[in-house]
């Protein structure tokens, strides 16, 4: 049985050509989907006070206005033959310089259509949730306008179709993150994080550069069409080093080793934002990038390994600080990294796992952002309390957060019928099949996850009350639990996508077939198996944090070492301290020493060294005429050595 | 038994001497018999209009200057040759005529001293006596202007030895005749004297060795001879070099500036002004004829001495003046330092690519004399006007914040700094560009490198006073700007609107210069 | 006899000056007034000069040549390329909008502030001069010329330590333009050599091409031209005059020297450097390359190590020089237009950057990052223009300069991936050195010391343009490229190095979906 083998791809079964067809009809709106947010977007941030009033109104408006031209477009889509499923949309010459051309241009095949969807769909319920979260917030204008601008750049990231185009979005939507997890700046901690997130970002998407400028250098274009046609005569070497650049910048968006520390920091900004950014769409563009470049992956199985190595490491990683955090959001955020490690193990896998990387993608968008609005709900309930030592015995009070929390609850611990279930149980499978060590690493996941998601609930809803009577918590407002039911129910039956094997037949013209795997067991022995771990994963949490264990208000400072490494996020912020930042400062301050004192220093020496001559050569003017005669003898002299020189020498 | 045979005199060629020469004679009888009450305005008259006329006819001498040499250059010998009346002399006549009007100007202005001259009747003469107070110098500057123009006419070694000493006397006089410090001032004509002594010596030495050499005082009998020798004669070649040193001496280049800056210091401004511009302008005129036209053919024997000379100068010029607190003598040092820009433009040794089109190196040289001889003479007139209770204040602190005191003046000034330092739209970049050209055309382009540095090091002094008149504040009381009559101000404005036509269309002026054309024999 | 726009482009804004000094003193608004007028008028000069320009017609556009100075075979000659016309655009733009922003800094100077604008006008029309010109005489010239009218302006109106740095600027630029003049007046003894003597551009390029000097002689030469360049632009390690100049002069002052004047620097590299001297800029690019890659970086890392704004300032556009030299002596279309694209982004972006510094500076009284914090919250829109000019100098995409930095780094990507590679990780670094002042100053809680009303409606006009067009450029950057391509082209087949292919040739077939 292999422990580590990627299973070679043949050319059919991989590269999967970009060859759409130009837009027409219903598909000719596509730049409505995303003008729309735009000019919202512009509207709320220019207006000023004046758009007060309606801003919550248009930022909702927007985002659904987009949704419906996507569900429009999707169905038009679907109308569509198997093969010309790709549909893109020119819109303008972006540059053309030398033999380099990009244009602006919407791509709109199954692969988009699913993310316009999800974005568009979810955004518009946090949307909605914002509304009466940010209710009291003077600055909800900003919010909004914000929000929208984050949905434009989501939007062009998964239109795009050229890698710079691509790149527009990708750090477009960096620039939102930053703006919203520093949207209460005023607090150092959030500033802090949103600079943080921004810089280690800018640290991946230096992997997305070096990928756009090698592919300008081997093919003199970037866009999906050229570079999925020519991919095929590349040599493995520069197909692996464009796989693992774009793995470089998927790690940064998605906040997966060795560029995780920014996420669970990101989560000082308003709730509704960690659900729709830091859950639901923006840290799952790293998978998105992979799926997207299947025809690159095809050519570079290395680049794959890498990238399920990553998955796999990140979803362990992501799991294990699940388990200390006190944090509820921080908790959240932990999973969300976890859940996106098996996304890229899946997408690492090749064309047998790209559709389920996708439909855990959606799925987790729908209980994640269901969990983290949920969590919104309670804080929103406990004036800000975000330590679930502070929780306990919320059930009762919040019946509608409760329960939808819990749906949320079910589908990410894989309870059988629950979205979560059918696309995790895929991807454990495919995971096996491609070798026992991402097979058991997965599974293990499924167990860990299973009991830091049990804990989450039983500290937040039951077990004993430990929070003041002066919090009065109370359920939340009618606008921010409508989207927690829709959500609540997409998290239940998401897993119908997976009905008949829809969603990989769907998204075949991106990811080519499902590459048939062998298992040394049956399916269903297998989802048995991972319904047992999940089971004791639940029952361990159970013995821990159930009914009548109590669990202390601060948290126990004496532990072991295992802990204390979890609550130090596995010490990740140790290690670029000590690697990059303190040497750097180090670095710079040496720097400014030297550009102050050695080069500038250099130039003053210089003048004052003429200066200094100067003043030597002065003192021969001593003013008394015998000196001066005595120059002008010895000057004869020279003068006639110099003449006499010439000839006699 | 040898008949006396008569000489003859081209009147018509040497008349602008003559007019200068009479000029002269009128004036010293009119110091003799005129009544005091009057001296002073006819003195002037005097002046003004024998330079106006010599300049007349040197005009008509230049529109009829007939070609030799198939239009190489234009002139004839007058005098038996002892003067040459071609391109070069007649356009060096005309620079000196123009700068000595003006500087007659300056030397006549009056009012910033209470309606006084600049000068002392006689050394000697107490202050506050009436032959200090009522004393005019008319006499001497006439004297001058004459072997100024003769010097670099002078067809043969005597002549041009004569010119030299006729120069430098009544200049001794000059210097030591300052009204206000008396005593600095007598002490820089002290100096002057014995070194221009000193240095004739080597000067005739030198000339009596390159006569045993050539058997001729001729120039252009020497130039043969020494063409048609091959190898340098140690005789020839040493007596080059001591008559360099004579000529150097008088140029101010280094290693044979010495006086310049003790002498420029204490003489009184308006000469100081006038030696630095017509002086050396004679002095240059007199070393391109004796060493283009005598020694010629020698060049490469005399070559690296100049070499050598112009490094030195610019080097010294540009580096000493850096250090100088004293308006004067840091004028004093950049005087070097120019010298030394022209001794490269001088050295190139370039004919020019054409007769009409380009430049040879002797027309550089004239235009850089040109260019440089206004500059200068307006800086100095701008330093006669900044002033305190003692006179002239010349130490450099007392000239910070005359920017706002005197905005016009310090502008003016700051003005012919930038044109000394070379920056473009003013005279000095032109001058500087042809020089260099010139001499990197001649194939001396190391000396264009070092020149070039040389004049970055002079920029930052230049700089440095702009710095002080514009961006620092007076101390104590600051400087008082006289009010000049209109003397003075025509001298600055004269020399500001040469400065800057001369550094935007120089055309005129450089075509002037290419048909002065080459030397004739 | 065509309409002179070139001579009319310099002559107005030389007109407004000569009109300032001769206008009475002190008159409240009134110099300002008309400095904004004929600012305003050169504006709408050039903008018709651009659109009599064909981007595909001959190299030199609204040419106009008589004689100047037939002995030295001087001519005043003007015509633009594509790169000349942006960075005379460049400097028309600009102009207005420092008119507009430093209203009143004219008033603490040393004189008054008609001398304050009339020395703006005056650098305006030189600068215009200076991209214009067509003859190598004359360009020196004016190049030369442009020092004065900064120097008095940094030394008459800037803050402390004013009179050092403009000395300081001065001497630096005088080292590098009397090198320059060496090599100068070596260009004339060539093309006296080759025949009659021209200064014109194109003459030269004839006298150099057609072997009119030795190999060594023109490695000489060049390095006079690129030297002056180098410490014009500036570039590593001839930069240390910038911080100092760019603290002491008002923030107008600034704009005018980083954005304008120092893009003579570049603009002399890619027009003078590459034009006249191909072999030796050949021979010169692998040291250029390395000095330029290594600006970059150290550009970045001093930035981030700046207590004073607008120190920082300078030393970020010490790295975006980097950029731009690395472009052009990388010898691609893309790097090449990517730099002359640069040349104007960066204008325009470290423009606004510069003035809304000084609009803070100007309220808080003090240019040090740590006398602020929470800004952000008394004036929001300072604020948000802040980030807005800090994001473009970051080069986000979607703003002007990525697309000028994408193309910079691409076209050296083909040519030197470790130069790339090290270029690229100036990306994170600009995101650091942004973020870190914006966050010190910006963010956090707001310090009661400081009283910051917002942005008054004279300065956000002045800025608007400045932010509409790092938008526009951004997403529609064709329109200038459009007209650099071009010109970069034909700068680099005089090089002639021919532009390296794609190493796989894209199939037909998914050519046409571009």
């Amino acid at each position: 049985m292999r422990a580590f083998v990627v299973n070679p791809l043949s050319a059919e079964e991989g590269a999967v050509p970009v060859v759409p067809a130009e837009a027409d009809g219903v598909f000719s709106l596509l730049w409505l989907i995303v003008a729309l947010p735009a000019l919202s977007a512009v509207v709320l941030l220019l207006a000023g006070r004046r758009a007060d009033r309606f801003a919550p109104v248009l930022g909702c408006l927007a985002p659904a206005a987009s949704f419906v031209i996507g569900v429009v477009a999707f169905v038009a889509l679907l109308g569509r033959g198997e093969e010309d499923r790709q549909v893109e949309q020119s819109l303008w010459t972006w540059l053309d310089v030398g033999d380099y051309t990009v244009s602006v241009g919407l791509l709109f095949d199954p692969l988009s259509a699913l993310f316009v969807l999800l974005i568009t769909g979810v955004g518009s319920l946090i949307h909605l949730y914002s509304v009466g979260y940010m209710a009291d917030d003077d600055r909800r204008r900003r919010f909004f306008g914000y929000m929208n601008l984050f949905v434009v750049a989501m939007l062009v990231l998964v239109l795009a179709d050229d890698y710079l185009v691509l790149f527009l979005g990708w750090e477009g939507v960096g620039l939102a993150s930053y703006l919203l997890i520093g949207f209460w700046a005023h607090k150092d901690s959030a500033a802090t994080a949103a600079k943080k997130a921004f810089v280690v970002n800018r640290v991946g998407d230096v992997g997305m550069a070096l990928a756009v400028m090698l592919m300008v250098t081997t093919f003199g274009a970037s866009s999906f069409v050229a570079v999925s046609a020519a991919m095929p005569e590349v040599s493995t070497a520069v197909a692996t080093a464009l796989g693992l650049l774009l793995l470089l910048a998927a790690c940064g968006k998605s906040a997966q080793v060795p560029l995780q520390s920014w996420l669970l920091d990101a989560m000082e900004g308003p709730t509704p934002v960690s659900a729709l950014i830091h859950a639901a769409t923006m840290v799952t563009a790293g998978v998105y990038l992979v799926v997207r470049s299947t025809f690159i992956y095809a050519e570079a199985p290395v680049a794959r390994t890498a990238v399920m190595v990553v998955g796999l490491v990140t979803l362990l990683f992501g799991a294990i600080l699940g388990c200390a955090k006190d944090d509820i959001k921080k908790v959240l955020a932990a999973s969300t990294m976890s859940q996106i490690g098996y996304m890229h193990l899946a997408a690492g896998i090749g064309p047998a796992g790209y559709a389920f990387a996708i439909f855990h993608l959606l799925a987790h968008g729908f209980f994640k952002a269901n969990m983290f609005l949920g969590a919104g709900s309670v804080m929103h309930a406990l004036d800000d309390e975000v330590d679930m030592r502070r929780y306990g015995a919320l059930a009762r009070i919040m019946p509608v957060t409760f329960a939808t929390f819990a749906a949320g609850y079910l589908a990410i611990i894989g309870f059988p019928g629950f979205s979560g279930f059918w696309s995790k149980d895929k991807i454990i499978e495919a995971a096996f099949a491609e070798g026992w060590v991402f097979g058991t690493g997965a599974l293990l996941g499924a167990g860990i996850t299973a009991f830091y998601m049990t804990r989450v609930m039983l500290m937040t809803f039951l077990g004993k009350r430990r929070w003041q009577d002066d919090a009065g918590p109370h359920e939340s407002p009618s606008v921010m639990t409508i989207p927690l039911m829709v959500l609540a129910a997409l998290s239940a039956v998401g897993g119908v996508l997976l009905l008949g094997g829809w969603i990989t037949g769907f998204l075949e013209p991106v990811t080519g077939p499902e590459g048939e795997h062998e298992l040394f067991v049956s399916p269903l022995v297998l989802t048995g198996l991972v319904t047992v771990v999940v089971l004791a994963g639940v029952a361990l949490a159970w013995m821990l944090f159930g009914r009548d264990a109590d669990i202390p208000e601060r948290a126990p400072q004496r532990v072991s070492f295992p802990v204390r490494a979890a609550r130090a996020d596995l010490f990740g912020d140790a290690f670029n301290e000590a690697v990059f930042m303190r040497p750097g400062q180090y670095l710079t301050r040496v720097l400014v020493w030297v550009d102050n004192k050695v080069i500038d220093g250099a130039v003053n020496g210089l003048a004052a060294l003429v200066g200094g001559t100067s003043g030597q050569v002065r003192r021969v003017q001593t003013g008394f005429v015998r000196s001066y005669a005595l120059t002008i003898l010895g000057g004869a002299l020279v003068a006639i050595v110099a003449t006499l020189a010439v000839t006699l020498s | 038994m040898f008949e006396f045979e008569q000489p003859t005199v081209e009147y018509a060629e040497i008349l602008p001497l003559l007019v200068v020469f009479g000029g002269a004679v009128v004036a010293v009888l009119v110091e003799a018999f005129v009544p005091r009450a009057w001296r002073y305005p006819v003195q002037l008259g005097i002046a003004v209009l024998t330079l106006l006329g010599a300049l007349a006819a040197t005009v008509d001498l230049a529109a009829g200057l007939d070609e030799v040499a198939d239009g190489a250059a234009r002139g004839t010998l007058a005098v038996e040759g002892a003067i040459v009346v071609d391109g070069p002399s007649v356009f060096l006549w005309g620079l000196l005529l123009v700068l000595s009007l003006v500087s007659a100007l300056l030397f006549g202005e009056r009012k910033v001293e209470a309606g006084l001259t600049a000068f002392a009747g006689q050394a000697a003469a107490l202050p506050g006596t009436d032959a200090e107070r009522e004393a005019s110098t008319r006499g001497i500057e006439h004297t001058e202007v004459f072997p100024l123009m003769l010097f670099p006419a002078s067809g043969d070694l005597l002549t041009l030895f004569v010119a030299r000493e006729v120069l430098s006397l009544p200049l001794y006089l000059l210097c030591g005749l300052a009204r206000r410090r008396r005593l600095l001032s007598q002490e820089s004509a002290m100096k002057y004297f014995l070194l221009g002594a000193f240095s004739s010596a080597f000067f005739l030495y030198g000339i009596a060795l390159v006569y045993g050499y050539a058997g001729s005082f001729d120039l252009a009998a020497i130039d043969t001879a020494v063409s048609s020798s091959t190898a340098g004669a140690p005789l020839l070649l040493v007596g080059v070099a001591l008559i360099a040193v004579g000529l150097l001496f008088k140029i101010g280049a280094a290693p044979f500036h010495a006086w310049t800056p003790d002498v420029y210091q204490g003489a009184p401004t308006a000469v100081t002004g006038f030696m630095a511009a017509c002086t050396k302008i004679a002095a240059f005129g007199a070393l391109l004829r004796v060493f283009y036209v005598a020694f010629g053919g020698a060049s490469w024997d005399w070559r690296p001495l100049i070499w050598i000379v112009a490094v030195a100068t610019m080097v010294v010029g540009s580096l000493v003046a850096i250090t100088q607190t004293d308006i004067k003598r840091m004028l004093a040092y950049s005087s070097i330092a120019h010298a030394g820009f022209v001794l490269v433009g001088f050295v190139g040794l370039y004919a020019g690519t054409s007769a009409d089109t380009g430049f040879s190196s002797l027309s550089s040289v004239l235009f850089y004399l040109t260019t440089y001889g206004f500059s200068t003479l307006g800086a100095f007139a701008v330093v006669t006007l900044v002033r305190d209770a003692g006179g002239e204040t010349t130490h450099l602190s007392r000239w910070a914040g005359l920017g706002r005191e005197a905005p016009l003046t310090a502008g003016a000034f700051a003005f012919f700094l930038l044109a000394f330092a070379g920056i473009p739209l003013t005279s000095g970049f032109m001058g500087k560009w042809i020089v260099f050209a010139s001499a990197w055309a001649g194939g001396a382009w190391p000396l264009v490198v070092v020149a070039v540095l040389a004049s970055v090091v002079a920029a930052f002094f230049y700089v440095r006073v702009i710095v002080l008149m514009f961006f620092s504040d007076p101390v104590g009381d600051g400087p008082a700007v006289a009010v000049p009559s209109v003397l003075t101000s025509s001298v600055i404005v004269v020399a500001v609107l040469a400065t800057v036509l001369l550094g935007i269309v120089p055309g005129p002026v450089l075509d002037l210069a290419q048909q002065a054309g080459g030397f004739v024999r | 006899m065509t309409f002179p726009w070139l001579s009319v482009l310099a002559g107005l804004p030389l007109l407004g000056a000569v009109a300032l000094v001769l206008l009475p003193r002190g008159r409240g608004a009134l110099a300002p007034r008309v400095a904004l007028g004929a600012s305003l008028v050169t504006l709408a000069v050039g903008v018709g000069a651009a659109l009599q320009y064909e981007p595909d017609g001959s190299r030199f556009q609204l040419t106009e040549e008589t004689d100047w100075i037939p002995a030295f075979g001087v001519h005043y000659a003007l015509g633009v390329d594509g790169i000349g016309l942006t960075l005379v655009l460049l400097t028309v733009v600009l102009t207005p909008v420092v008119v507009l922003a430093s209203w009143h800094d004219g008033d603490a100077g040393r004189w008054s502030s008609n001398a304050f604008f009339a020395w703006m006008l005056g650098l305006e029309g030189l600068a215009v001069g200076v991209f214009a010109a067509t003859d190598v005489f004359l360009f020196y010239v004016l190049f030369e010329a442009t020092l004065v009218p900064i120097y008095f302006l940094i030394g008459g109106f800037g803050g402390a330590r004013r009179s050092y740095a403009a000395v300081k600027f001065l001497l630096y630029s005088l080292v590098g333009g009397l090198l320059m003049l060496a090599s100068v007046v070596g260009l004339y003894v060539v093309s006296a050599d080759a025949g009659e003597p021209s200064y014109l551009f194109t003459d030269l390029v004839a006298a150099l091409s057609s072997g009119g000097v030795s190999e060594s002689t023109g490695r000489w030469l060049f390095l006079g031209f690129f030297i002056a360049f180098a410490v014009k632009a500036p570039m590593f390690p001839v930069h240390t005059w910038l911080p100092d100049a760019a603290a002491a002069g008002t923030p107008g002052t600034s704009v005018l020297l980083v954005s304008v004047l120092d893009k003579i620097g570049t603009f002399g590299m890619i027009r003078f450097c590459l034009g006249l001297f191909p072999e030796a800029s050949e021979w010169a690019s692998p040291v250029v390359i390395a000095l330029a890659a290594f600006s970059v970086v150290y550009g970045a890392l001093l930035a981030i190590g700046q207590t004073d704004i607008r120190r920082l300032i300078a030393y970020t556009s010490v790295s975006h020089f980097g950029f731009i030299v690395l472009g052009i002596f990388v010898f691609t279309s893309q790097g090449g237009s990517g730099s002359t694209l640069y040349m104007f982004n960066h204008g325009v972006s470290t423009a606004a950057l510069f003035l809304v510094t000084g609009m803070l500076v100007q309220r808080g009284g003090s240019a040090q990052i740590g006398d602020y914090g929470g800004v952000q919250k008394a004036a929001p829109v300072l604020a948000g223009v802040f980030l807005v000019a800090g994001l473009s100098s970051l080069s986000l995409p979607g703003l002007a300069p990525f697309v000028s930095e994408f193309l910079v780094l691409a076209g050296t990507f083909r040519v030197s991936v470790v130069a790339a590679v090290v270029a690229t990780s100036g990306v994170v670094l600009a995101a650091l050195y942004i973020l870190i002042v914006y966050q010190r100053t910006m963010n956090g809680p707001p310090r009661a010391d400081r009283a910051l009303p917002d942005l008054r409606l004279r300065e956000r006009v002045a800025l608007a343009p400045l932010l509409a067009l790092l938008l526009v450029l951004g997403l529609f950057p064709q329109l200038l490229l459009d007209v650099i391509d071009p010109a970069v082209s034909a700068t680099l087949e005089q090089v002639g190095v021919e532009q390296p292919e794609p190493d796989v040739s894209v199939p037909a077939a998914a050519e046409g979906g571009e």
